[in-house]
Order: structure tokens, then C-alpha cells, then sequence
């Protein structure tokens, strides 16, 4: 939930009410806790000292360990105080000096004896600081009372014993798991904060097992939770099983159990309801239509943090479904003058999102007004909205490019500046008329820009645009400005905008001729070796010739190859007579690692150049086989494949496979990890038996001489196969080695081992090995270049499928390619799908692949595939591909 | 103020009530620390004791006398953190298991590095050989040799041999106690 925005402008006036702790210093209250260990106590005055401590702690004030445990020893002390107060605050001091001071297990006794007490503060509190000081070993001799505190009468000793499960959850799951059935009796309990917390730490011990979350919800939802905070989790829990059910058909699980709660007690249970149901994936406008009422409610409250979460939730609806939120306008308008700017930022910037042609003047008056009261990152929000409007409604360019081009001239930081810039570029880019204002813009914007990177990238796209306009000489005066105002990389950057204009429009050629000689005598490198580069390659130095096309190409072409590819190549090279071949970095580009499905949506992309790659793992490859002598007349290698588990996760010894595919060889890398400690493995082999690959024959293996507890280790089996042959086959593996038992104690192994044999899954190599995806960034181009004669048309029949988007992407794996342009995509329900694809087959043979596919109502689908290659035996051989499966 | 102070000339048995003291009880884990404790307290035994993990606090009034125990835990880990404890207290308390013979020397020599601390030099010591109801116990003198308790000279030692289990003892080793804490005001 958010939380409520205070004003804070109010308590200025009470300055002069400071805090009674203003100034204290540290030593002196060090001096001060000296009264911990007077004879005769004095329980008030130790439990202000106490709140002195705290104070300084929370004011950030850091303690040495010394300090720390200097005071921690004699706040034990304390524990001889029957005083109630105080011993709250020994409590409190004691858990924030747990984590600096040494040996403080030494109150494990004192805090067990009050856990057991019969004062209920004594036990609540005893609980938490317990859980905080212990470890595993005390854990399970205190875990007893925690069981039964779970289930105690007072509620705030069951919360406590609950929430110090919840912390406990984190380094020792194995023991608290064993409450379950403790947590399940508290989830009924009729204190709201007790259902809540248990509730919390029920989900949580089963969060990894699906099906026990979903009986959970399932069970829960019947109505037996009481506590609204308990209520929105299991709204939140809720939504988490839907998400996963995944069904497609038929109504949505638990959909009423969403609906029913938008009409609960609770505020909080409402809203939490209304954000699940708009934050379903694929939710329809019928399932939509009852949160979008509630929220709309909110809309009209005197609360504000309730307009705050309904304009925030109703934002986020509109860029999905902006006609679900069109009912809420007239209430949405009413927010524009929210004393509140964040919500009325929200609301401008849905409204944006909703509203219609004729509003969007009004709209955008509004909009100016209150720009400069909000925070650059709500002006972002604004920009990014301001931007999708006017894709919509192109007509009304002019207005927006306006009020973009005004908030360029404003005060602001890079990420907003940036966001202004990007959307220019992309209105530039979509609308045809907006390009010449545009541009001026951007000239405008570089005279006085603070951000290299953002004047570099501006020049870059002056470069390309400009030359096409009408009248491209005028912007050469901003370009050549940068030349002399700024610093190396605009200049150098200038200096490359300006001989793009010079190859694209020979009429201005000689006046960019004088201008790049004088570039030659700048005082950076990078900016002369530029100029001179330039100046050479398009004729400077003498007559003026029409600019060959292949120097354009040269010049300013796309390099198809990664620039992670090509620098670590330029890294490997050693001058030497032989010049570097720019053909020899390798093409293909790494699959992205998996974490980043986990990314956020991606915004559109303006000037900014696309994510780079991961660093390449080719090379590293290429590295470690030809270091191996067995290996090393094999030639060069084509394609490595990303690694095959052959085990199952969390397995004795985890195993996975990479493999190497060579001209006539295929190389199998096994990387193979020990996962036992009492174990040392020897002489590591894998047993290959390729019976139902025939046309693979085994050369050679390479085993790990030695493979210790979780320290990697690869060993390798190599195939010959018939040259160029795509040859396919299944191979079933054992891991065979000398298993040594080790003393964990020393790490010492005993000197007699045993054989032993491990059964690993079955390997395949497919036809998609021999592929490599290789993305062509104009398929058209390249399919008409590639011309006609090596073309092979056929039709074939898939048989009935689940769907056409099932069939395309079968397809597309079976071959291993590259889609191009987006292809890859079905619209949904559609009757008929081109895909394109591409890519790099061994013998670096060029592919380009057009499939045309069409489904009957019986779900029947046929394809068409055209190949087009260089060489006609790779086309032969991809047809075969499709037909033998 | 005046008035207050007439009261308490009034009581004069009041104010010899209010007598305190402090004692720190230590020794090896399983020499019978928190056995004493309660036998003190409540003249309770059981066979049944949890390692104390850290210290116990106790009050215990005795006559005149209340008496404040810190009741330590004897396991190695803990056994740096007595002298923390001793500080300042009215007596040292040093509880040794008679019967358990393999231990004896390490009982003394951590006996002897505490005593060397200079914080706590003057304190009076008062060390008690535990369950001499068992068979296999050592006598007074064989004990007292055992512990070298007759080369430490720089303070006052006393030495009883005491069960638990049976409270043999325990008046002499309070009645010890309530003679200290006059000594400290």
C-alpha cells in the first residue's frame, strides 16, 4: 500500500519544540551506562540511559565492538530488575546490540526463564530478542516453548513467536517447517494481527510447492479469514495461484472469490481486490468492469492516499486497456487541481492515456501549468504519456512537438532530458511531417547540452536524417558549432555527422571538404584519424567524384557482426604480416542468460543503442578445445551449443553437456560437479554408447584426473562424422570413476577407491546443431539479393496441432534459426502466419528461410517453405529436415 | 528528608534488613551451580538440570540478608565472560564436582587463571567441593590439595564439602554467605 503523503510544511513552526536528546553525545552516554553495574539500581534512570543508547543508534551513530560489548555486558546486568519498564528497554537495547557486540548468547538463560514467565510482556518480547540472538544448536532446544507460543492465548506473544518464525525461515527452514501444524491453528485464531502473521508464515513455509499454496487458498478462501491485512494476502496469495494455473478455457479459478471481495468491510481488502483482478494476465473488459467501479469510488474520497492508489492502479489499467478507464475521466479531471501533485501528475498523465482528440489542447494547457512543480521523475511520466499520445493522434503533432520542445529548454537531469529527446526521436521517426521541426529542435537542444551522451547520440541521428531532408545545409552550421565548442568524443562524433552529409549530398561536398581539413588539426586523436579517414575514403584531396557505393557501405553500413565478437577478437590479434580479417569474428550472438525474463517490460527504444550482449562465451570456447592436443586438428569451430542438464537438479553429481560441432567431428564437453563433501572422484570418464547414432564413430576421450567436492571439472568425447553430413543420433551416457571417501574433518582422502558408475540422461544431436542463428536486419534485402537460383519450394502437411502459434514455433526450434523482424509472433486467432527466418549453416553457408503456414478448422495445418541459400545442398538439406520429422 | 530519616532511626531493625549482597557463582559445566541455587532458595533437588546456556539471576533472602547470585553458565565457551561477572561481587562462589576426577585439574587451573585477574583481587573465595555423596568422592584434604587451594594467600579462601542431593552442608556454606555480606558495608 502507499503511504500516506504528509504535509510537512505545518510543524515548521514548532522549531523551537526540539527533541530532549538533541546534541547528546556518545562518550557521555557511554560514562552514563556506568550505572548498569551500581549496586543499588536505579530503574529509572537506567531506562532513560537506555533511551539515550537508542536514540544515538537510530540517529546512526555507530558503536565499536568494544563499546558494544561493553555495554551489551553490563545492560545484562539489568536482568536483575523486576521492574517492568525497564526491562522492555533491556529488551530493545539488546536487540540492536546484538548484531556488534561479542558472546551475546550469554542472556540465552536469562531470555528463556522470561519467555517462560507469566507476564505477557516479558514473553512476547523474550521470543523476539531470543530468535534474534540464537543459532541452529539453541534453536531446537528452545523450539518447544516457540510451538506452544504459537499457539498461546495472548495474541501478542503468538505474534511475536510467529514473526520471529518468519525471520527464523531464513537460516533454519528445516526447523521451522516443522510447525506447520502450530502456524495452521494460529491462521484461525480470532486476533486479526495473529491470523495475519501466521497467514504470512504459513505461505511462506510452503512457498516452494504449488499445489500446497493453492489448497491453502483454496481452503481459505471460504471465508475464515477475519483480519483485513490477512485478507489482502490472501488476495495477493491468490493471485499468485492464478497466475500459475495458467488455464486457458473456461472461467478463471478463484475469479469470484477476487470479485466478492470488492465488496468487503475493508478499504485496504478493496483495493488490494481491485489492483489482483486489473493485474490478472489477459483479464477481459466483463472481469475488469467491477474494480474499475470501486476504483472510481476511491476516485471521490476525502482520503488521500485512497485517490492516491486508485489514480496510481487506474494509470497502470489505461496503458493496457484505456476504454475500461474512459468512465472514470470525469472524476480523473476533477483531480488535475489535487493539492497533491503526485496525484494529480497521475491523473493528467491517464487521462493522456484515455482521452480523445478534441481533449488533448485543453489537456496539455493544464499540463504546462503545473510541469515545474513536480519531480523529474514524474515529469518522465508525463513525457512517456505525451509521447504514446501523440502516436495516437498524429495530427495534433504540432501542439505536442511544442510543448516537448519547450520542457527541452527547462532545467532537468539526464534520465529526463534523455525521455524528452527519445520521444522527439520517435515522433521524428512516425511522423513524416513532425521531422523537420523536429530536428531544428534537437539542433537547438545541442548548442547548450550538458550530456555528451545525449549530444553524441543526437549527432548520430542528425547524420542520418538530416542529409534526407529538404534542405540539409542548415543544419550543418549546428554540427560544425560542436566542432569548436565541445569536448573530444561530440567533436569526434560532429566530425562523423559531417561526412555522412558530405557522402549523401554531393552538392555540399566541397564546403564539408573545408570544413573536415580543419578538423585535421584538432588537438584529440580520435577526432583527426576521423577527419583524415573521412577525407581519404570520400575523395577530399582531390577532384569531386560522385561517392562510390561501397565506400558509403564502408563508411556508415551496419557491421553485422556483434561488437562484443569483434572486440574481443581485435583483443586476440597479434600484428603480424597477415592483416585482421573481419570475417574470421565469429557471427553468432549469445542467447541472453535466463535471469532476464525477470526484466521489466521494455519501453520503447529512442536514440538509445540496443542492450549489449553478454559476453561471449564462443571465444572462451574456442580457447579452451584448442588447447586440448586431441582436439587441435579438428579445424574451426562452428557452433557451440548452450549447456544440456543430464541431471536432475540437487542430484549427487550434477552434469551437463556442450556440444561442439566441428566440420567432420563433434565434440562433447561434459562439465561435472562433485556435490558431496565426504567424497573425492577420480579418473571421471562418461561412457558414450552411440548405438542409435550410426553415423557417429568415437575417436577419442579425455577424462578429469581429479574432481573434488564442488570445484568443476569438463571431460570431453569426441566423434568423427562424414564431412558436411548433418548427421543425427541419440547417445545414452554413464559417468564412470573412483569414488574416495573424505574425512570432512581434514579434507584428507583415503588412499583406496572404488569403481563406481552414474547413470546420466540421454543426449540427442538435431538437425538445429548445425544451425547458427544469424539475424539479418532486412530480410527482404537479403532474400531478393540472394536470387532465385538456389530457391527450393515445398508444401507439407503438419498434421493437427494444438494451435498455429504451437506449429510455427515447432518449426522454428526443429530448425534452430533465426526469426526475423518479429515473425516469430501469431496474432492470436488467426487463420494464416509468414514467418521468416535466418541463419548461418555449417560450412558457413547463408540461409534464409520464408514459411508460409495455414490452419483449418480441424486444426490441420500446412506449410509452405521456400529455402534460399548459397549453396544448393544446404537448401536440399533443410528440406530434409522438415520431412524426416 | 528530616522526617524520613526519623522513620528509618525509628526501624532500626529495617535498615538491618535491607542488608545486600552479591555473589557470582561459577565452576565447571555439571559441578551443581544451579543445583545450589535452588537448594539455597527453595531447598529443592532434582536430578534433572539443563546446561545453564548464559547466566541465571537470583534473588535469595536469607535472614538479614538478600542475596543477589549470578549463576553462570560452565561450559568453555562461556568461562571467559566469568570475570565480567565477578567484578565487584561480595564473594566468589567456586563449585567443584568431588566425584568427577578426570576434571579436577582443569577445574583448578581455570580456578587459578580467574583468581590472577587483577580486577578481581581481594575477593573473598569460597570454593565447594559438590556430591560428596557419592562413593568415589574425595576427602577434604586430598580436594583442598587437589585445587592448590593453600598457595593462593592474597585473599581469604574457605573450603566445604557439600551435596546437593542431600543439603549436607549447605546451613554452613549460608551461614559463610550472611557472614560476608557484613563485611562489605
Amino acid at each position: 500500500m502507499a503511504q500516506p503523503l504528509v504535509k510537512k510544511d505545518d510543524d515548521r513552526d514548532d522549531e523551537a519544540e526540539y527533541s530532549p536528546f538533541l546534541g547528546i553525545e556518545k562518550g557521555a552516554v557511554l560514562q552514563e551506562a556506568r550505572v548498569f553495574n551500581d549496586p543499588q539500581l536505579d530503574p529509572r534512570r537506567c531506562s532513560q540511559v537506555i533511551t539515550k543508547l537508542l536514540y544515538l543508534l537510530n540517529q546512526g551513530d555507530s558503536f565499536t565492538k568494544v563499546e558494544a560489548t561493553e555495554v551489551f555486558f553490563s545492560v545484562t546486568k539489568l536482568f536483575q530488575s523486576k521492574d517492568l519498564g525497564l526491562r522492555r528497554m533491556v529488551y530493545l537495547i539488546i536487540k540492536e546490540l546484538s548484531p556488534s557486540a561479542d558472546e551475546v548468547i550469554i542472556v540465552t538463560s536469562s531470555l528463556m526463564k522470561d519467555m517462560n514467565s507469566k507476564t505477557d510482556m516479558y514473553r512476547a518480547n523474550a521470543i523476539r530478542v531470543l530468535c534474534r540472538i540464537t543459532d541452529g544448536t539453541l534453536l531446537t532446544q528452545i523450539e518447544r516453548y516457540l510451538k506452544q507460543a504459537i499457539v498461546d492465548k495472548n495474541p501478542v506473544v503468538a505474534s511475536a513467536a510467529l514473526v520471529s518464525g518468519i525471520h527464523l525461515l531464513q537460516t533454519n527452514p528445516e526447523i521451522v517447517k516443522r510447525w506447520s501444524n502450530e502456524v495452521q491453528e494460529a491462521v484461525q485464531s480470532r486476533a486479526a494481527l495473529v491470523q495475519f502473521h501466521a497467514l504470512a508464515l504459513l505461505q511462506q513455509i510452503r512457498q516452494n510447492d504449488r499445489l500446497a499454496v493453492s489448497k491453502l487458498v483454496t481452503s481459505l478462501t471460504r471465508g475464515t479469514v477475519r483480519s483485513p491485512l490477512a485478507q489482502c494476502l490472501l488476495i495477493r496469495y491468490t493471485s499468485q495461484v492464478i497466475r500459475e494455473s495458467n488455464t486457458q478455457t473456461g472461467d478463471r479459478p478463484f475469479y469470484d472469490f477476487l470479485e466478492s471481495c470488492l465488496r468487503h468491510k475493508a478499504e485496504m481488502v478493496i483495493f488490494e481486490a481491485a489492483r489482483a483482478i486489473t493485474e490478472l494476465s489477459g483479464v477481459t473488459s466483463r472481469e475488469l468492469t467491477p474494480a474499475i467501479t470501486v476504483l472510481q469510488l476511491f476516485l471521490s474520497s476525502s482520503k488521500p492516499v485512497l485517490r492516491f492508489a486508485a489514480v496510481r492502479t487506474l494509470n497502470k489499467v489505461a496503458m493496457t486497456h484505456p476504454m475500461a478507464v474512459t468512465n472514470c475521466n470525469i472524476d480523473m479531471e476533477s483531480l488535475i487541481s489535487d493539492q497533491n501533485r503526485s496525484i494529480a501528475t497521475l491523473a493528467i498523465t491517464t487521462l493522456l492515456k484515455t482521452g480523445n482528440e478534441s481533449s488533448v489542447d485543453r489537456l496539455m494547457k493544464q499540463i504546462t501549468n503545473f510541469m515545474s512543480d513536480i519531480a523529474d521523475e514524474f515529469k518522465i511520466v508525463v513525457v512517456e504519456a505525451i509521447r504514446s499520445l501523440c502516436l495516437k493522434f498524429p495530427l495534433k503533432y504540432r501542439s505536442l512537438m511544442n510543448f516537448l520542445s519547450n520542457i527541452l529548454r527547462e532545467e532537468g537531469g539526464f534520465e529526463y532530458k534523455k525521455a524528452i529527446v527519445d520521444s522527439i526521436v520517435i515522433l521524428i521517426r512516425d511522423i513524416p511531417e513532425a521531422k523537420e521541426s523536429g530536428l531544428l529542435h534537437l539542433c537547438e537542444f545541442i548548442e547548450d547540452c550538458e550530456f555528451t551522451y545525449l549530444s553524441t547520440q543526437i549527432l548520430h541521428f542528425l547524420g542520418i536524417e538530416g542529409p534526407k531532408t529538404t534542405d540539409p545545409s542548415k543544419y550543418i552550421r549546428y554540427i560544425y558549432n560542436r566542432v569548436h565548442l565541445e569536448n573530444a568524443t561530440v567533436r569526434a562524433a560532429a566530425v562523423s555527422t559531417l561526412a555522412k552529409f558530405g557522402a549523401m549530398v554531393d552538392a555540399l561536398k566541397p564546403r564539408i571538404f573545408v570544413l573536415l581539413r580543419r578538423c585535421i588539426f584538432d588537438s584529440d586523436d580520435e577526432v583527426r584519424d576521423r577527419a583524415t579517414l573521412y577525407l581519404n575514403t570520400l575523395g577530399g584531396d582531390g577532384e569531386v567524384v560522385e561517392t562510390d557505393k561501397d565506400v558509403k557501405i564502408f563508411l556508415f553500413g551496419d557491421l553485422d557482426i556483434p561488437l562484443v565478437n569483434l572486440e574481443t577478437s581485435l583483443k586476440n590479434y597479434e600484428p603480424s604480416d597477415e592483416s585482421f580479417d573481419i570475417d574470421s569474428v565469429p557471427k553468432e550472438v549469445k542467447s541472453q542468460p535466463l535471469v532476464e525474463k525477470k526484466a521489466p517490460g521494455k519501453k520503447p527504444a529512442g536514440l538509445g543503442a540496443p542492450p549489449a550482449g553478454p559476453p561471449s562465451t564462443v571465444d572462451a570456447y574456442e580457447r579452451l578445445l584448442s588447447s586440448i592436443p586431441e582436439f587441435s586438428n579438428f579445424g574451426k569451430l562452428f557452433k557451440s551449443s548452450s549447456p544440456v542438464e543430464l541431471t536432475e537438479a540437487e542430484t549427487e553429481y550434477a552434469v551437463n553437456v556442450v556440444k561442439h560441432i566441428f566440420d567432420r567431428h563433434v565434440v562433447f564437453q561434459y562439465n561435472c560437479i562433485n556435490t558431496i563433501p565426504e567424497q573425492l572422484l577420480e579418473n571421471v570418464s562418461v561412457i558414450v554408447d552411440a548405438s542409435e547414432a550410426e553415423d557417429f564413430a568415437e575417436v577419442t576421450s579425455k577424462p578429469v584426473r581429479s574432481l573434488p567436492y564442488d570445484t568443476p571439472g569438463q571431460t570431453f568425447v569426441a566423434f568423427e562424422k562424414p564431412d558436411g553430413i548433418t548427421a543425427v543420433g541419440k547417445f545414452s551416457n554413464t559417468l564412470r570413476f573412483i569414488v574416495k571417501e573424505v574425512d570432512p574433518s581434514t579434507g584428507e582422502a583415503e588412499e583406496d577407491g572404488v569403481e563406481d558408475e552414474y547413470q546420466l540422461e540421454d543426449l540427442e544431436v538435431v538437425a538445429a546443431d548445425y544451425m547458427m542463428k544469424v539475424g539479418v536486419s532486412n530480410f527482404r534485402n537479403a532474400w531478393e539479393s540472394m536470387g532465385e537460383d538456389f530457391e527450393r519450394v515445398d508444401e507439407y502437411g503438419l498434421g493437427p496441432r494444438e494451435s498455429l502459434a504451437e506449429a510455427v514455433s515447432a518449426v522454428i526450434n526443429l530448425l534452430g534459426m533465426q526469426p526475423c523482424e518479429g515473425t516469430e509472433a501469431v496474432a492470436a486467432n488467426s487463420r494464416s502466419h509468414t514467418c521468416l527466418l535466418s541463419g548461418v549453416f555449417l560450412g558457413n553457408v547463408r540461409v534464409l528461410v520464408r514459411l508460409q503456414f495455414g490452419i483449418e478448422g480441424s486444426r490441420d495445418v500446412a506449410m509452405k517453405l521456400a529455402v534460399r541459400s548459397e549453396d544448393e545442398a544446404v537448401g536440399d538439406a533443410i528440406h530434409e529436415i522438415v520431412s524426416c520429422s | 528528608m528530616f522526617h524520613k530519616q526519623c522513620e528509618k532511626e525509628k526501624h532500626g531493625v529495617s535498615l538491618f534488613f535491607k542488608q545486600e549482597m552479591e555473589l557470582s557463582l561459577i565452576g565447571l559445566q555439571n559441578a551443581g551451580k544451579t543445583s545450589l541455587v535452588n537448594v539455597i532458595a527453595t531447598g529443592g533437588y532434582s536430578e534433572d538440570m539443563i546446561p545453564t546456556v548464559g547466566f541465571n539471576m537470583r534473588k535469595v533472602t536469607k535472614g538479614n540478608v538478600t542475596i543477589k547470585l549470578w549463576d553462570l553458565g560452565g561450559q568453555p565457551r562461556f568461562r571467559s565472560m566469568w570475570e565480567r561477572y565477578c567484578r565487584a561481587v561480595s564473594a566468589i562462589v567456586y563449585v567443584v564436582d568431588a566425584a568427577d576426577n578426570d576434571n579436577l585439574s582443569v577445574s583448578r587451573s581455570e580456578l587459578h587463571d580467574l583468581l590472577s585477574k587483577p580486577s578481581l583481587s581481594g575477593i573473598p573465595l569460597l570454593v565447594l567441593g559438590n556430591k560428596i555423596d557419592k562413593p568415589v568422592s574425595l576427602s577434604k584434604e586430598d580436594f583442598m590439595e587437589q585445587m592448590g587451594l593453600k598457595s593462593i594467600t592474597d585473599r581469604e579462601v574457605c573450603c566445604y564439602m557439600i551435596s546437593c542431593k542431600n543439603s549436607t552442608n549447605i546451613d554452613t556454606v549460608i551461614d559463610w554467605l550472611v557472614k560476608h555480606s557484613k563485611s562489605k558495608t
